[in-house]
């Protein structure tokens, strides 16, 4: 399976903060993948640094082994986006804007853009500022769509949708991927909405990557143990602990499995897959906390404050 | 993408083309009867026999007869100063700075046409269009103008401003203009005002602040205070050229005509050449008394109107060229 998206040490700086850092993935050709984080994570520029609309502060990322950047004329017609509220020109009908797509994209498929719009049951000769918000949503995936892209990103689709248009939405998108077998990476910053439809997952948390991988492979080695209160210095010495709570009598652990868990004493739950990307956002939140503590603490030495202050400021574009 | 800049833009272009059409009608109704009195009044044939110098005196009653009954059409040559500076604040304001306040750029600049040609397209055929609307509209005017201009020259304001290429430089520099405020601000009212300061800088400098008028140095007059103040300048002064400034002249070269003396002697400036200077109360002692010893006019001949043209078409088009440039740079470099 060839890799369609590829970032090595992705970084963007805005003025003095760093929305994203050292971000490196690689997303198979074929997958819908989640990118999942809150608000402020970088997932924004991230998706904005894979179209091409912007150009890293350092490190690298390649689209179909072209930079989008610096080679966007070969790139574009590939690609697909769909920015978060689904911008679109409110004066345009929606016949205006397939005759845009038609006239400003090659690879155009008019009637599966038509197509669509009739199953959606969306007249043609309105302006699309009087459609729906869900309807507009739709409106601009099928846009994204019709441009037969073999990348489709798209910048927090359902956020600004109710469910039952979230789950139209997501419908349109799903037929069409299992028609073309098109690579998607969708943001969010809740896993919820996008576990039925993902088979891949990417956690951003403060401007770095805490997690990629097969959604499967993500369920299956990470798991929750439970026991009594102790000591976990044992399983950190063999497994990664992503999240620990004490109670008056009992430990549970939120840990990436490094193989079996041979210690009898802890029972070994299935792990729900929000439950991981919480552990691993708390995490991140606990750092950061730690870190502002020990910079508003009386510092013994230099440190080096700047590296902190600019992990935990967050950027949204 | 032509469709595209056709479908943006195709209401401004559509109200454009009727101003210019409804301007057009009243131009030639109004310009077809100012002809035929022009004709009918023998003061063509008078312009054309007589030369220059002997307007005042022999034409003169005719060419009063004609002003009084057609000077206040002059309003109209309000219109190509205000067509530029509306196609800039209203079509090159909003052009790049609706597209980032509605987050349409997103749209539009994800699709297959890169950045640099959507910009090359937009700016050719919009600027190419403005362009075009100033050319007919500058047809128009010198039409409409003609007898007009016999009479009180072409050289000076405001016929200066749609007798030549200027007015075309001046609405593609209006366009670019705005374009690039837009692109700078990213918000439609902020770059509609930017626009605005803009060109009133441009133009205030260039008419006002006396750049134009020093194109090239203007040509100094200078005759003695002894010869009295009904006297006139020694040579003989066209309609057709520009009399920037007239008055006393002092050791140092400066021009004055506001003597500030204790009489409140002030003479008026001398647009109109052979009349200077008006005298009231005996301005010729106070400017003796304060070290003037000339009278002084200095203008820009008549054979320098196309170089002055050229001239200030350049300065208008190398404005536009940076301004093209500051939005190109900004529309590859900058997201939002």
């Amino acid at each position: 399976m060839s890799t369609v998206l590829e970032t090595t040490g992705l970084s963007k700086r805005y003025g003095r903060t760093w929305a994203l850092q050292d971000c490196t993935l690689a997303l198979p050709s074929g997958r819908v993948a989640a990118l999942v984080g809150p608000n402020g994570a970088g997932k924004t520029t991230l998706l904005l640094l894979c179209v091409g609309l912007l150009d890293p502060t350092a490190g690298s990322v390649q689209v179909f082994g072209r930079s989008p950047h610096q080679q966007a004329a070969e790139t574009l017609p590939r690609l697909s986006f769909v920015a978060q509220d689904h911008p679109l020109y409110k004066d345009f009908t929606v016949s205006d804007l397939l005759t845009l797509g038609r006239r400003l994209n090659p690879r155009w498929d008019d009637a599966l853009a038509r197509a669509r719009m009739q199953h959606l049951g969306i007249p043609l000769t309105r302006p699309t500022g009087k459609l729906s918000g869900g309807q507009q949503a739709q409106v601009a995936l099928v846009l994204a769509l019709a441009k037969r892209p073999d990348l489709l990103l798209l910048d927090e689709p359902l956020a600004s949708l109710d469910p039952l248009a979230r789950r139209d939405f997501l419908r349109t998108l799903m037929d069409a991927q299992l028609e073309t077998g098109q690579t998607v990476l969708l943001s969010s910053h809740i896993i919820g909405d996008l576990e039925r439809v993902c088979d891949y997952l990417i956690i951003l948390s403060a401007a770095h990557v805490q997690l990629a991988g097969d959604i499967n492979e993500i369920a299956r080695t990470h798991k929750r143990l439970v026991g009594p209160r102790q000591d976990v210095a044992a399983i950190a010495r063999v497994h990664t602990i992503i999240e620990t709570s004490h109670t008056a009598r009992q430990t549970t652990l939120l840990v990436r499995t490094s193989g079996p868990i041979v210690d009898t004493s802890w029972e070994v739950q299935e792990a729900s897959l929000e439950d991981i990307v919480l552990a691993y956002l708390t995490q991140q939140a606990a750092e950061a906390t730690k870190a502002t503590e020990r910079m508003q603490a009386p510092l013994p030495a230099a440190q080096e404050p700047q590296g902190l202050e600019q992990e935990i400021e967050e950027v949204e574009l | 993408m032509i469709w595209l800049t056709w479908r943006q833009h195709r209401i401004e272009g559509l109200i454009t083309l009727g101003v210019l059409a409804v301007l057009g009608v009243f131009l030639l109704i109004t310009g077809l009867n100012m002809y035929h009195d022009f004709q009918q009044s023998g003061l063509s044939a008078c312009l054309a026999h007589y030369t220059d110098g002997a307007l005042r005196t022999v034409c003169g009653p005719l060419a009063n007869a004609f002003g009084a009954q057609f000077q206040s059409l002059i309003l109209v040559s309000a219109a190509p100063l205000l067509l530029p500076a509306l196609l800039g604040v209203l079509v090159g304001g909003p052009l790049v700075a609706r597209e980032y306040q509605q987050r349409t750029h997103l749209l539009v600049w994800m699709q297959s046409v890169t950045r640099s040609r959507w910009l090359t397209v937009k700016l050719a055929l919009v600027l190419g269009a403005g362009a075009v609307a100033a050319g007919a509209l500058l047809a128009l005017m010198i039409w409409w103008y003609g007898p007009f201009s016999q009479l009180n020259g072409r050289f000076s304001p405001p016929a200066y401003d749609f007798e030549g290429p200027v007015l075309v430089g001046v609405t593609v520099m209006a366009l670019a203009l705005g374009i690039a405020a837009g692109t700078v601000t990213r918000r439609t009212v902020p770059a509609i005002l930017l626009t605005f300061a803009l060109l009133l800088a441009v133009r205030y400098t260039v008419e006002l602040g006396g750049l134009r008028a020093n194109f090239e140095p203007p040509i100094v007059v200078t005759w003695p205070l002894a010869q009295g103040l009904g006297s006139g300048p020694p040579v003989t002064l066209s309609m057709q050229d520009w009399v920037i400034d007239g008055g006393f002249i002092d050791a140092q070269g400066h021009i004055t005509n506001d003597l500030n003396c204790s009489g409140g002697s002030s003479v008026s400036n001398a647009q109109t050449p052979p009349a200077i200077p008006p005298a009231p109360l005996n301005p010729l002692q106070c400017a003796q008394a304060q070290g003037y010893h000339s009278f002084a006019l200095n203008y820009q001949p008549a054979d320098r109107f196309w170089t002055f043209q050229w001239i200030e078409t350049s300065l208008y088009l190398a404005i536009s060229a940076l301004a093209v440039a500051v939005t190109a740079f900004l529309v590859r470099r900058r997201l939002s």
